[in-house]
């Protein structure tokens, strides 16, 4: 084998095969396990760096697939695939999953189980790897399948609290609704490619159009599920009931953008029936989670709707079909997201380790005094978050709002709004935390973490800062040349400027309301009192989906099929049962031991019998 | 080259069962892991993919095995639960020599290829399972022995008589299953209707596809853990093999062969059963009782994938080898999954004193070891890759997507119940608030480690499939041939 190849295996192969290991040393120390998972995820990455830049740069594409299932009349395969997308991926999950697994290190120092916890952990982060650097769909949807797993077991790693052990399962639940069409997609690309289709390379060989609308919008349906786009977006603010660490890791920067990689991955199959449709759900998403985003008060739950929010944004992005350009605004906005929104709940889960886990924003204030370093890093994550001129989000996320001004004027309207959004509720959010006075206990008796828990936020804050930089390499990278006009290397113009000009009104207005002691939020609640309910209910959409689907209709339909199954099936078996030994009990009292009668019974059915006979033979049946 | 002949075999096996029966003590539970494993050595020391033993004939039976690669998964699987249930459990001596007879009795009729002797063997396997659920069953032991045995004796009568009528309308000599299913063609169209009708009776009776299952949850739930262990894990697969290996090709060589209606009937019957096991299952209390429930809704997958492929009639070659082999890799892997999870049942049980899920709760606290097996046994039965479920499932529902279309929607929907109902019973038993009432509770080590035997296998069949699939050969099975690339 290759020694590219292999280094390649190596990147998610070694943290796969080492987090056994992981969980085994735990045994013997606890604090073993840490270290061995944090070292292996930074072999990991180091292997990354390696990697891309010996090949990657050099323009190599790492291929290679052996046959999963032999016998069959085409090859199923499974191996790796590496280029330029796969490995920015790679290098950031590596990169990112170093930082927060280190996070982690003081961070679930306490905990009695972090040997599971890190075990956990490196299996999610080699499953993410697997899966970016999968040569084909199948490959892919295994590791899409793990890492699944791994954020059910990880948001229910804290298994005694009944909310979180009810949060996995939902997320697990709603997750598998978006992955059978993934599996129908799969299936779908078999049959229309006799097979070809299902390596990454070989997607060209669906040629009709209506094939790859078909197999595209089946394989997006898979996206929505795991990027919790609209309407299955319910499952990540309930998953938030993991440890923190997790919600930075999984449901912010890495796992939640695999969607965003699994449209990137098959770009060519997408037509611009299917790119429509993943506009609009991407823009619906952006708004929707925004609204929400305004009306929670749980920190980590508006960091979550932020998320979805933020990945509605790179759907969108790939939905303005602009070919390479959309892949290449997507990835930067998903890279410039997983810095910033791992920062962002990092220093969140500074934040709640110092102020015993009470999570309501309202509950907190004044910590910028308390706790120096961390709230400042939350502000420069807030202020990219929001896109400010010159931090990573102003580069990712306005060059889309920009980018879809050429396709659809609605959509560039309702993103740049989103953009509004997005800055009222950061600000929101971090004028509530950090201004002000303690409004608790817990936020009075708040300090500063130590420096393991420093280190990569302050890491990550300057990534969050100056990843603005990269925009043209990144886009030279994915994208050769890139596309003139692209915001960011052509000067700006009045277009770009509006949504800067509404971020800035975003953060006035949310220094108004909420950065010191303001009626107005319960003005406009008390004025709006229908849209306000609407917003704080989620739209119904939870309702719906709990109370009404699952619990009325499922479990509903579930109680009458057992009760079917009870009365209905069970009872006919039970008939037919007693019928046959009933009629033996009748037609034991013939059996009389009189001669005279058996001669009288023979006799009649001697007599019936030919008659019978007469009867077939005048219709000619013998 | 030297094979291990089927004869010989046999013969061991006879002899081993008579040691078991004149020994005394715990000589039979040894027996049976010596039984076996020369079950074992004999599968994988021959051509696994099709070898055929010819023994003449005698009088009108057909002499002839054939070992083909349905048969041979099979017979590893009969080996893995002779290894198994013996470590497993420390039940009586008679136990074991029942569960010898029933494993003879299996090999005989997954190697046979004369319908005499296959329906001999058929009825042989009863008899076992009927003891072993009226002496050592639950409290309504004697209903549910009685339903069990009466309820899958109505289908074998239908297959005898569909077994009857192609000896007498096809003038044959002897009960020769190649002679037989060859001529099926030939004869007046309502016999060849009556045939089917019977075979797959009998065969979705012994599956079970709903609405034939309900001598099912009795059986399983009633016997003793060791009887339900290897009930569900071998008895099931007799349907299925009658499916895949005699009910096949006979449609394939009859005149209905190209038709959809009986195809498409088995594939909405199984959807039904899938979707149907899956909600009754949501709704059961006793942990026992639901994994019965989703032992049907598994092999449902099998009605589905035998579906599918008659509907075909290879036409598509890719996607009939994918359900082909996908049904009988799924074979194998829920036969180690269901083995698995009734014997974690069963500690569960004598650990807490119950198995009623409400009852549970929080297990993870107190027994961790039990928890993580009982999570890694129900993500397999979900479908997780890595786990060997998923390759089954996988590749049936890939290829059932070029029959279905968009009717795929319903299997999936099948799916994500199935995953429902696995995961709210976790979240009520190993998650949540520990259950105060349960006190301070210990598993038994030993068979906790028994457990992770399964486990392992399961691992390995999900990580390297090739394992199984490269002795795959759809031509190895007579009469549907024709179907290569």
């Amino acid at each position: 084998m290759d020694l590219s190849v292999l280094l390649t295996f190596l990147i998610f192969g070694l943290p796969l095969i080492g987090f056994p290991f992981v969980i085994g040393i735990g045994f013997i120390r606890k604090n073993y396990s840490m270290y061995l998972g944090t070292s292996l995820i930074f072999a990991s990455f180091l292997i990354s760096l390696y990697v891309f830049f010996n090949y990657t740069v050099n323009g190599v594409v790492i291929q290679s697939s052996f046959n999963w299932l032999p016998g069959l009349p085409a090859v199923i395969p499974v191996g790796v695939y590496a280029d330029n997308l796969s490995m920015i991926m790679a290098l950031m999950v590596s990169f990112v999953g170093f930082l927060i697994i280190l996070f982690s290190v003081g961070y679930m120092k306490d905990d009695p189980n972090r040997h599971v916890f890190f075990g956990e952990m490196v299996l999610f982060t080699s499953s993410m790897l697997g899966l970016v650097l999968s040569s084909s769909l199948l490959m892919l949807f295994i590791f899409w399948e793990l890492v699944g797993l791994c954020s059910y077991l990880l948001i229910g790693f804290w298994y005694y609290k009944p909310n979180a052990a009810s949060a996995a399962k939902k997320a697990f639940i709603v997750t598998r609704v978006g992955d059978v069409f993934f599996i129908a997609g799969i299936g779908a690309a078999i049959l229309y490619s006799s097979g070809g289709a299902l390596s990454v390379a070989g997607l060209g060989s669906i040629h009709l159009v209506w094939q790859k609308t078909i197999v595209s919008l089946l394989l997006f349906g898979g996206a929505i599920g795991k990027s919790a786009q609209f309407p299955l977006h319910v499952w990540i603010p309930d998953a938030m009931e993991g440890p923190t660490t997790v919600s930075a890791l999984i449901h912010a920067a890495t796992m939640v953008t695999a969607g965003v990689y699994l449209i990137a991955r098959t770009y060519t199959i997408f037509t611009p029936t299917s790119l429509t449709v993943v506009l609009y759900v991407g823009v619906v998403t952006v708004i929707l989670s925004g609204l929400i985003g305004l009306v929670v008060n749980d920190i980590k739950r508006i960091l979550a709707y932020s998320t979805i929010g933020q990945i509605g944004y790179m759907v969108a992005a790939l939905g303005l079909g602009l070919g390479a350009t959309s892949i290449g605004l997507s990835i930067y906005q998903l890279e410039a997201h997983a810095f910033f929104k791992a920062l962002l709940f990092l220093t969140a889960g500074s934040i709640l380790h110092a102020v015993m886990n009470v999570r309501d924003i309202n509950k907190m204030g004044g910590l910028w005094r308390k706790m120096p370093v961390t709230v400042t890093a939350m502000f420069f994550g807030a202020l990219a978050l929001s896109g400010f001129p010159g931090l990573a989000g102003f580069f990712s996320k306005d060059s889309i709002i920009s980018a879809s001004y050429g396709v659809s004027i609605f959509a560039w309207v309702l993103l740049a709004i989103g953009g509004f959004l997005t800055a009222l509720y950061a600000f929101r959010m971090f004028f509530r935390v950090a201004l002000g006075q303690p409004r608790s206990n817990a936020a009075e008796h708040a300090h500063e973490s130590g420096w393991v828990m420093l280190i990569p936020v302050v890491i990550l804050a300057a990534f969050s800062v100056i990843f603005g930089v990269f925009q043209q390499g990144f886009y030279n990278f994915l994208e050769n040349p890139p596309a003139a006009h692209l915001f960011g290397i052509a000067p700006l113009t009045t277009l770009d400027v509006t949504p800067v000009i509404l971020m800035l009104a975003a953060i006035g207005i949310a220094y108004y309301a909420w950065g010191r002691n303001s009626s107005l939020p319960s003005t406009v609640t008390n004025g709006a009192r229908d849209l306000y309910l609407l917003v704080k209910n989620k739209f119904f959409i939870d309702v719906l989906f709990t109370n009404v689907i699952a619990e009325r209709g499922v479990l509903g339909l579930s109680a009458v099929s057992d009760g079917f199954e009870r009365r209905a099936i069970g009872g006919l078996v039970d008939a037919s049962g007693n019928l046959f030994e009933n009629s033996g009990k009748v037609l034991r009292k013939i059996q009389t031991g009189l001669a005279r009668q058996y001669a009288m019974i023979v006799l009649i059915g001697l007599i019936l019998a030919l008659i019978l006979l007469r009867i077939f033979i005048l219709y000619g049946v013998i | 080259m030297m094979i291990f002949q089927l004869s010989y075999l046999f013969l061991i096996l006879v002899l081993v069962m008579i040691v078991s029966m004149v020994a005394r003590g715990k000589i039979a539970r040894y027996l049976t892991i010596l039984f076996s494993a020369f079950v074992f050595v004999f599968t994988i020391v021959n051509n696994m993919t099709l070898t055929n033993f010819d023994y003449g004939v005698l009088s009108i039976l057909a002499l002839s095995f054939q070992l083909n690669f349905v048969s041979s998964v099979l017979l590893i699987l009969i080996s893995f639960i002779g290894i198994f249930v013996p470590l497993r459990y420390g039940s009586s001596p008679g136990f074991f020599v029942l569960l010898q007879f029933l494993m003879f009795s299996l090999v005989g009729l997954f190697t046979t290829r004369d319908f005499i002797v296959f329906y001999i063997f058929w009825e042989m396997v009863l008899i076992p399972s009927f003891f072993v659920i009226g002496i050592w069953g639950g409290k309504s032991k004697n209903y549910a022995a009685m339903k069990f045995f009466i309820y899958t004796h109505v289908g074998s009568v239908f297959m005898l008589l569909g077994i009857f009528t192609m000896y007498f309308t096809e003038h044959a000599s002897t009960f020769s299953m190649a002679t037989l299913i060859s001529g099926i063609g030939t004869i007046p169209m309502a016999y060849q209707s009556f045939v089917i009708f019977g075979f797959l009776f009998a065969f979705l009776i012994k599956l079970p596809t709903a609405p034939l299952h309900s001598w099912l949850p009795d059986a399983y739930v009633e016997a003793p853990s060791e009887g339900t262990v290897f009930i569900s894990a071998l008895l099931s697969k007799m349907g299925a093999f009658g499916l895949l290996v005699i009910f096949a090709p006979i449609f394939m060589a009859s005149s209905f062969a190209g038709s959809t209606a009986v195809p498409a009937a088995l594939i909405a019957l199984g959807i039904f059963s899938l979707i149907y096991s899956a909600l009754v299952a949501l709704y059961q209390k006793d942990m026992k009782r639901m994994m019965s429930y989703a032992s049907v809704g598994h092999m449902s997958f099998i009605t589905i994938a035998v579906g599918g492929f008659l509907y075909l009639n290879g036409s598509n070659p890719l996607a009939s080898q994918l359900l082909y082999y996908g049904a009988v890799f799924q074979l194998i892997s829920h036969g180690i999954i269901i083995a698995m999870i009734f014997a974690l049942v069963d500690t569960l049980e004598r650990a807490t004193g119950t198995r009623n899920i409400p009852s549970l709760g929080g297990l993870a606290r107190q027994l961790p070891v039990l928890s993580f097996l009982i999570l890694a046994a129900f993500l397999a039965s979900v479908a997780i890759p890595g786990f060997s479920g998923f390759v089954g499932e996988i590749s049936i529902l890939l290829g059932s997507y070029a029959v279905l279309k968009y009717y795929l929607i319903f299997v999936l929907a099948g799916v994500v119940l199935t995953a429902s109902y696995h995961v709210f019973a976790l979240q009520r038993t190993i998650f949540g608030p520990y259950n105060e009432f349960l006190g301070n509770i210990k598993a038994r080590k030993e068979e906790l480690l028994v457990a992770i035997f399964p486990l392992i296998l399961i691992f390995i069949l999900g990580i390297y499939p090739a394992l199984i699939f490269h002795i795959f050969h759809i031509n190895a099975i007579q009469f549907l041939g024709g179907i290569h690339i």
